[in-house]
């Protein structure tokens, strides 16, 4: 395949991607329980106005980016850990950020400053647990994907047992609402807060994309990648740091949903290409629309009620996964 | 040029005192007991571990005054295993020997060259749309090769090239990396076969106690046959009719 070919392919995908996922911001805002008149959306009259600008399109925008960010998560910590099951959950960051959550409500604080109290636990146990796995795995000077995975299984295992000890006496209404914020759902939020986020998001993915070929070179291996021209040690601590930023603020808005950063990986792989190249930005665009897309089936599978995003995802997730790992043949099988 | 190398596991001493110099044109045979620390010695040279003590120098110049990307353009390394369930073609694969020559975001057709050219060399270009874990044993230890070849270093280290590989395929390995060394790169390569070492190889390095225990031009390796008895003591040296040293078992 010549450059031209190559690049006219991966042209192709790219584009696709965004087409899925801008068709996804303007055609999932509309889906939901009631429906919502166009004209008097252009005329500015309640509620259809306001539940559309509000609340669609905020939440909408929301599962859009923090899905994309999600995937990308996961694209990257399969990349680093050269483990296809790994997820955002895998490097304990997703567990700190729950722990973190769970923390505030179990206490009953709600608010600080007008921003939730939950948003800032999960930053701060998020950004804990970065600081202890990176103090933990690092030896020697050096950081190793093993140390990493193993570091990052201990502390999940902490921060879980952490979880249920706070539930247990946090009493009944409490335990409903860590429950609750446990399974993940993309809720209406305030453009300040999306921009923000988005922004964050936006510049992480560019870290993460720019190092798009020393990805390829770490997934077949360290010692493969350091001799040709990667610094090992360095990639890996930037990777760590930058997916656990992605994962801390998407989890902060949306609750841990883990499974779109395992599955669109593996689907973009398995259709798109490997080449993280590719398939990174592709799957920043499909898990966005992924998780938008099963936000907006939850809005309408048992009207009035909602099922959470996490939920649609887990169900769909949990199979998927299964089905994975049937397909999986290994190599020493062929 | 290696020089009073040291290297250890915790308290296990692999390598005490490795000194060694080689140069262009020459083509080593890296031999040595299992443990005697010959992959070690590689992976210092290549700096993926930094020696404890002693200095390794290349082209003239202390490896660690190279940026990684100037050691990756000299040095290219064959590692002795990679993860075999890897998603990649073979064609993916053998292009990020690449990566370190180029800051496109994609392969120039230079590169799509360079690719094709050392695929056909190492005879895996049908292979080259196949996913990688799909592949044989030998089958992969040709893509791996190739890669090493596309890096076009100066340097190539290899980690038991023939691993995996039938016969035919072994001695066409050897082949290769003669030829590579007839152009003016150094090539290292690990084996525990010493009969492709005597027959392909110009020099014969033995690691042992952590030490270079023998360093042997191969026209001379029969007249002092002591470096035999470190892998065995059921091994003796004939010659061919050709009158290229031979090892037989007993």
């Amino acid at each position: 395949m010549s450059s031209q070919q190559f690049s006219f392919a991966a042209r192709n995908s790219l584009t696709l991607a965004v087409a899925v996922f801008v068709v996804a911001a303007v055609v999932l805002p509309w889906v939901g329980a009631g429906p919502i008149s166009l004209a008097r959306v252009l005329r500015h009259e309640a509620p259809d106005y306001e539940i559309l600008v509000q609340l669609r399109i905020s939440r909408t925008l929301l599962a859009l980016v923090a899905g994309g960010a999600l995937s990308l998560a996961g694209a990257l910590f399969q990349a680093m850990l050269r483990d296809a099951l790994a997820t955002p959950y895998t490097l304990g960051i997703s567990a700190g950020a729950s722990l973190g959550a769970v923390a505030v409500i179990a206490a009953g604080w709600e608010s600080f400053l007008g921003i939730p109290v939950t948003w800032l636990g999960a930053l701060a146990g998020a950004f804990g647990v970065l600081a202890l796995v990176i103090g933990g795995a690092f030896r020697r000077r050096q950081i190793s994907a093993f140390s990493l995975l193993l570091t990052g299984i201990a502390i999940n295992s902490v921060c879980a047992a952490f979880i249920i000890i706070l539930s247990s006496f946090a009493g009944m209404s409490r335990s409903f609402s860590i429950a609750r914020w446990l399974i993940g759902s993309v809720d209406a939020t305030s453009y300040g807060s999306l921009g923000a986020f988005s922004v964050v998001v936006f510049l992480t993915a560019i870290v993460i994309l720019s190092q798009a070929r020393s990805w390829n070179l770490l997934a077949v291996g360290e010692r493969w990648a350091a001799s040709r021209g990667v610094s090992v040690g360095t990639l890996l601590g930037t990777g760590y740091v930058a997916g656990s930023v992605l994962v801390a603020g998407a989890i902060a808005l949306t609750g841990p949903i883990g499974f779109v950063g395992l599955i669109v990986p593996h689907l973009v792989r398995s259709r798109v290409s490997p080449d993280h190249r590719v398939l990174m930005p592709c799957v920043f665009f499909y898990g966005g629309a992924l998780l938008a897309f099963c936000d907006a089936l939850g809005r309408i599978v048992l009207p009035p009620a909602e099922i959470p995003a996490g939920a649609v995802l887990a169900i769909i997730g949990g199979p998927y996964l299964v089905w994975v790992i049937r397909q999986r043949v290994p190599a020493e099988e062929v | 040029m290696i020089d009073n190398v040291g290297f250890s596991y915790s308290e296990r001493a692999v390598l005490r005192s490795v000194t060694l110099s080689a140069g262009e044109g020459e083509f080593l045979a890296l031999l040595g007991t299992n443990g005697s620390g010959k992959s070690t010695l590689l992976d210092i040279v290549s700096a993926f571990r930094k020696a404890e003590k002693g200095s390794v120098t290349i082209a003239g110049r202390d490896q660690q005054l190279w940026s990684r990307r100037e050691m990756s353009q000299r040095v290219s390394h064959l590692p002795q295993s990679v993860h075999a369930d890897l998603p990649f073609t073979a064609e993916q694969l053998v292009a990020m020997g690449r990566y370190p020559h180029t800051d496109r975001w994609f392969e120039s057709d230079e590169d799509h060259r360079c690719i094709r050219q050392a695929m056909e060399r190492t005879r895996c270009w049908e292979q080259r749309d196949r996913v990688f874990g799909s592949l044989s044993g030998g089958e992969r230890q040709r893509v791996l090769l190739a890669a090493c070849l596309a890096q076009s270093a100066s340097i190539l280290l290899l980690d038991e090239p023939s691993t995996f590989l039938d016969i035919e395929q072994q001695l066409h390995c050897f082949t290769l990396l003669r030829e590579e060394a007839r152009t003016g790169k150094l090539c290292v390569a690990v084996t525990h076969d010493l009969n492709l070492a005597l027959t392909y190889c110009t020099r014969l390095i033995v690691l042992a106690e952590g030490v270079v225990a023998h360093d042997i031009p191969t026209p001379r390796a029969h007249e002092n046959q002591e470096w035999l008895a470190l892998f065995s003591s059921r091994l003796s040296m004939g010659s061919t009719p050709a009158g290229t040293p031979w090892i037989w078992y007993r």
